[in-house]
């Protein structure tokens, strides 16, 4: 009775702070309609703030809460809302997620300059870990802080919406921005100020939780992901459904921990949450297609079929000669990249051209390349279990996120793509380690041979390119391009947008899982930090920043992904920086939406109205936008 | 064809529809009317399926769709066109049309072939000089335009066509009238809402009137001129416009 009585305590303490961080989420999410993926990343330097000015500086406790939570984090929210999320009201979930993930990015860079992960930080918990005991149970003062100080901010933010004149223009905002507008709130001042909100309540969570766990910079990012999963229980909307959800989550956690026999805890626990996340979609029910959404990106134009296999020999080509005047190392960096481009195809075709987000791209590429590693030794039926178990995982993924916003899918891969790092990849059942995986083989030819293999994949990618662009001109793409402009006016000529997009993640999924295949085959094995989620955020970034409307953008940002760790290897301090200078370029993206290729395209076509002559200009530049 | 019955959709504290019923025959041609607001194309999004009534039920041939998908409705030969413009704007004006075909193409059955479909309904609506452009550089009235050519290009049975001549300047809107008129004549029936009361009262050979939610009156055209609601409703919330 004392152990269960002891777990519930820890269960309700940790569940207590996530509550707080997804009441945070649920504030900013609904009165702005922009999720914050760097929700948990602020808690994570508000932490680490803490940290620092009351351990490093040694300043008073009761000050450093002070400055964090009332001056640093209100301020930190604000100023992202006023720089980086009002440019976005009314984008498409593709570019606002791309700008939160950014900023995520960023600040795990910038963490990681502040705070080197080589020293370990230690956080002492309040009240120096005094504790009373309460009929034979010893209950930390620490932990009667966390649940006292949740429980205030719980009955202050019921009365804060219920009473204030601010929280009920909030909630009115919610409801619909212009009616809140035509009443004579602002509904950018009360956006800001929920933003500002967000912030102290990430914050406060941060503080909380930190001295609870370590110090680490990714873990308390990440551990946001049980906030959101809190915060799908409560359809992103409710509070006390949210702040159960947590509660749940923490309670289940604990009790699992204290009962459940120890395989079946480290293979479960840190899946809850996306257990808790997908089962609570399930229960969600089909949303509505909304007329009168903001249309989709302009994109630059597709080339012709002829072009394109042309640009795609001379390629092929041109790799075939530089090839031969690479060193081994340079082959396997320049192999990786290509390998990477072709990986980054599946990303045009889903996001690009279908408009849909997925954050566990490299969970599917690893997949590839499980199911090459232990099907067949490089025979096509590697190949083809490479295909079908990443197209088949992507496909029950679709099947119970289709029906809901793009946001849905993004938060499932994201769940997914974590819980698949801990349960899968870095377990016994997955790799342990390292999992040989053979190159394919082709009658008549070694490829074996690290050129004839580089040679290959640009043959591979020069393919896959030539496809995705033909695909793109023909119906299926017209529907996807379509869809991602307007939904509902898709659905009412008859197209069913959830079949579509099933189709084409199953499909980008496949795709990934191919590339997993040449990936494995490249270096000869795997091991489960080749497909850690935040590599495959940073894929996604890369992408978007290349440019996901064109297949040239896909292939500058795969080289530039693959030369990321040579980079590093030279010059060890660039690492922390090339997160930065990524997570930065994102945020731009809040103004420049079409990315590098994007820009490529335009320049080309401007470079082309400045040969013509005036009358001709006009036309080009008025096509180029 | 099509029929609506006591349909009620509120949102928050607003009654966007209350009570409303009405039918459409097959190849009539029968005018939706009332000041903003009123809810005519929250009404058009019920038989659509892109908003859930409350209450009421939705009719097409003789089948409850009230519960049905839009994509599985659109499939019954329902067709719309959008007051805020759902274009899709990365694709050019002959690739919209063409979308729609090659989607009708892929649940109808011995369809021809899409690119002829195109040619002919971008033809028809006299967009045909303009297929090759890009949809983000045209005017409101053309992209109106574009809307009903997608929509014609599914070949529905029933079309809605919710405002499709604002925008349009007198000889344009003259042109669209003889567009409505021949396309019932080929046997399409016609949802029109439309604030060009002229156009209106051309071409409709039945008119309901909408405000605050409620039908307050149906009839032909001149009968509805005549009412006394009818003019009531207007001059209390949008003064001149029966009149213009
Ligand atoms: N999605 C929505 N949420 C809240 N209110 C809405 C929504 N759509 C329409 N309304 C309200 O319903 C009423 C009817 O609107 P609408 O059908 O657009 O009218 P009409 O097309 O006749 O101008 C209006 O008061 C409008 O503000
Ligand atoms: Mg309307």
């Amino acid at each position: 009775m004392t152990t269960f009585l002891a777990l519930t305590l820890v269960g309700l303490v940790v569940g207590c702070i996530y509550a707080l961080t997804a009441c945070g989420l649920v504030v900013t999410y609904t009165t702005s309609g922009v999720f914050n993926f760097a929700h948990g990343a602020i808690g994570m330097v508000a932490a680490f703030t803490y940290w620092q000015l009351s351990v490093g500086w040694g300043l008073p406790v009761w000050l450093s809460l002070l400055l964090v939570l009332l001056v640093m984090a209100p301020l930190m929210g604000a100023l992202v809302e006023r720089v980086l999320v009002r440019p976005l009201y009314g984008a498409p979930i593709g570019v606002t997620l791309v700008v939160t993930l950014g900023l995520l990015i960023s600040l795990i860079g910038l963490a990681n300059l502040a705070w080197p992960p080589t020293t370990t930080r230690v956080l002492p918990k309040f009240f120096a870990g005094r504790t009373v005991t309460l009929a034979s149970l010893v209950v930390s003062y620490n932990e009667i802080l966390v649940i006292v100080t949740a429980a205030l901010v719980a009955v202050t933010l019921r009365s804060f919406f219920t009473r204030t004149r601010t929280g009920i223009a909030m909630r009115a905002v919610v409801d619909d921005q212009e009616l809140a507008a035509l009443a004579g709130t602002n509904p950018q001042r009360v956006a800001q100020l929920s933003w500002a909100l967000g912030a102290t309540l990430a914050a406060l969570a941060g503080v909380l939780l930190a001295p609870l766990v370590t110090l680490d910079i990714l873990g308390l990012t990440l551990l946001v992901i049980n906030g959101y999963a809190a915060a799908m229980v409560g359809r992103l909307r409710h509070l006390p459904a949210t702040v159960s959800g947590a509660l749940a989550l923490g309670l289940l956690d604990s009790w699992l921990i204290g009962y459940a026999p120890g395989g079946v805890v480290n293979v479960l626990k840190p899946a809850l949450p996306m257990f808790l996340l997908f089962g609570a979609v399930l229960f969600l029910k089909q949303e509505r297609l909304r007329a009168g959404s903001l249309a989709g990106v302009r994109m630059p134009r597709t080339p012709s079929f002829r072009r394109s296999v042309g640009s795609a020999a001379a390629f092929v080509v041109a790799a075939w000669v530089v090839s031969g005047q690479l060193s081994a190392a340079n082959l396997a960096t320049g192999g990786q990249g290509l390998v990477l481009a072709f990986i980054m195809l599946s990303l045009v075709l889903l996001s690009g051209y279908g408009g849909q987000v997925s954050l566990c791209q490299l969970t599917f590429v690893g997949l590839g390349a499980f199911a090459m590693g232990k099907i067949g030794g490089g025979s096509p039926l590697g190949l083809l279990g490479a295909i079908a178990l990443p197209a088949a995982t992507g496909a029950l993924i679709a099947l119970t996120v289709v029906r809901l916003r793009g946001l849905y899918l993004a938060l499932a891969t994201l769940a997914f793509a974590q819980a698949m790092d801990v349960i899968f990849f870095s377990r016994a059942l997955g790799y342990g380690g390292n999992l040989e995986v053979a190159r394919p083989s082709l009658p008549g030819i070694d490829l074996g041979n690290d050129r004839t293999y580089f040679v290959l994949l640009a043959v591979v990618f020069a393919v896959g390119a030539v496809g995705v662009l033909a695909l793109r001109r023909r119906a299926f793409g017209r529907r996807l391009v379509a869809l991602n402009d307007s939904p509902a006016a898709c659905a009412t000529m008859g197209v069913s947008v959830a079949t579509t997009k099933l189709i084409v993640l199953t499909a980008s999924a496949g795709l990934a899982g191919l590339g997993g295949a040449l990936f494995g085959g490249l270096h000869g094995s795997v091991s489960p930090n080749d497909f850690v989620l935040l590599n495959s955020l940073l894929l996604l970034l890369l992408a978007t920043l290349g440019g996901l409307y064109t297949v040239s953008g896909a292939f500058l940002a795969a080289m530039f992904y693959a030369l990321f760790p040579v980079l590093q290897n030279r010059y060890p301090g660039l690492g922390q920086v090339s997160y930065l200078l990524t997570g930065l370029g994102a945020l731009s993206l809040g103004r420049n939406r079409y990315g590098m290729g994007g820009q490529l395209a335009d320049l080309g076509e401007r470079l082309r109205a400045w040969r013509l002559p005036a009358g001709q200009q006009a036309e080009v530049l008025h096509a180029a936008g | 064809m099509l029929q609506v019955e006591s349909v009620d959709v509120r949102f928050g504290g607003v009654q966007a529809l209350a009570d409303v019923s009405l039918c459409v025959d097959s190849g009539s041609l029968v005018g939706l009317i009332g000041p903003n607001g009123a809810g005519k194309t929250t009404l058009f999004n019920v038989i659509t399926g892109l908003e859930m009534p409350a209450r009421g039920r939705v009719v097409l041939d003789g089948r409850d769709v009230t519960r049905l998908p839009p994509h599985r409705r659109a499939r019954l030969g329902l067709g719309r066109t959008f007051q805020r413009i759902e274009v899709f704007s990365s694709l050019s004006v002959r690739d919209n049309v063409l979308a729609a075909a090659e989607a009708r193409r892929s649940w109808g059955h011995d369809e021809p072939d899409p690119a002829r479909t195109a040619t002919d309904v971008l033809e028809r609506v006299g967009l045909a000089d303009l297929a090759g452009e890009r949809v983000d550089g045209l005017s409101t009235g053309l992209l109106r335009l574009v809307e009903v050519a997608r929509a014609l290009a599914s070949r529905p049975s029933l079309l809605l066509l919710d405002e499709p001549g604002s925008g349009l300047d007198g000889t344009e809107s003259e042109a669209l009238g003889t567009l409505l008129l021949d396309l019932v004549s080929d046997g399409v029936a016609i949802l029109l809402v439309e604030h060009d009361v002229e156009l209106v009262m051309r071409v409709c050979q039945q008119l309901h009137v909408l405000d605050f939610g409620r039908v307050i009156a149906s009839g032909t055209p001149s009968q509805v001129r005549q009412n006394a609601a009818v003019q009531a409703a207007y001059l209390g919330a949008d003064a001149g416009v029966v009149h213009a």
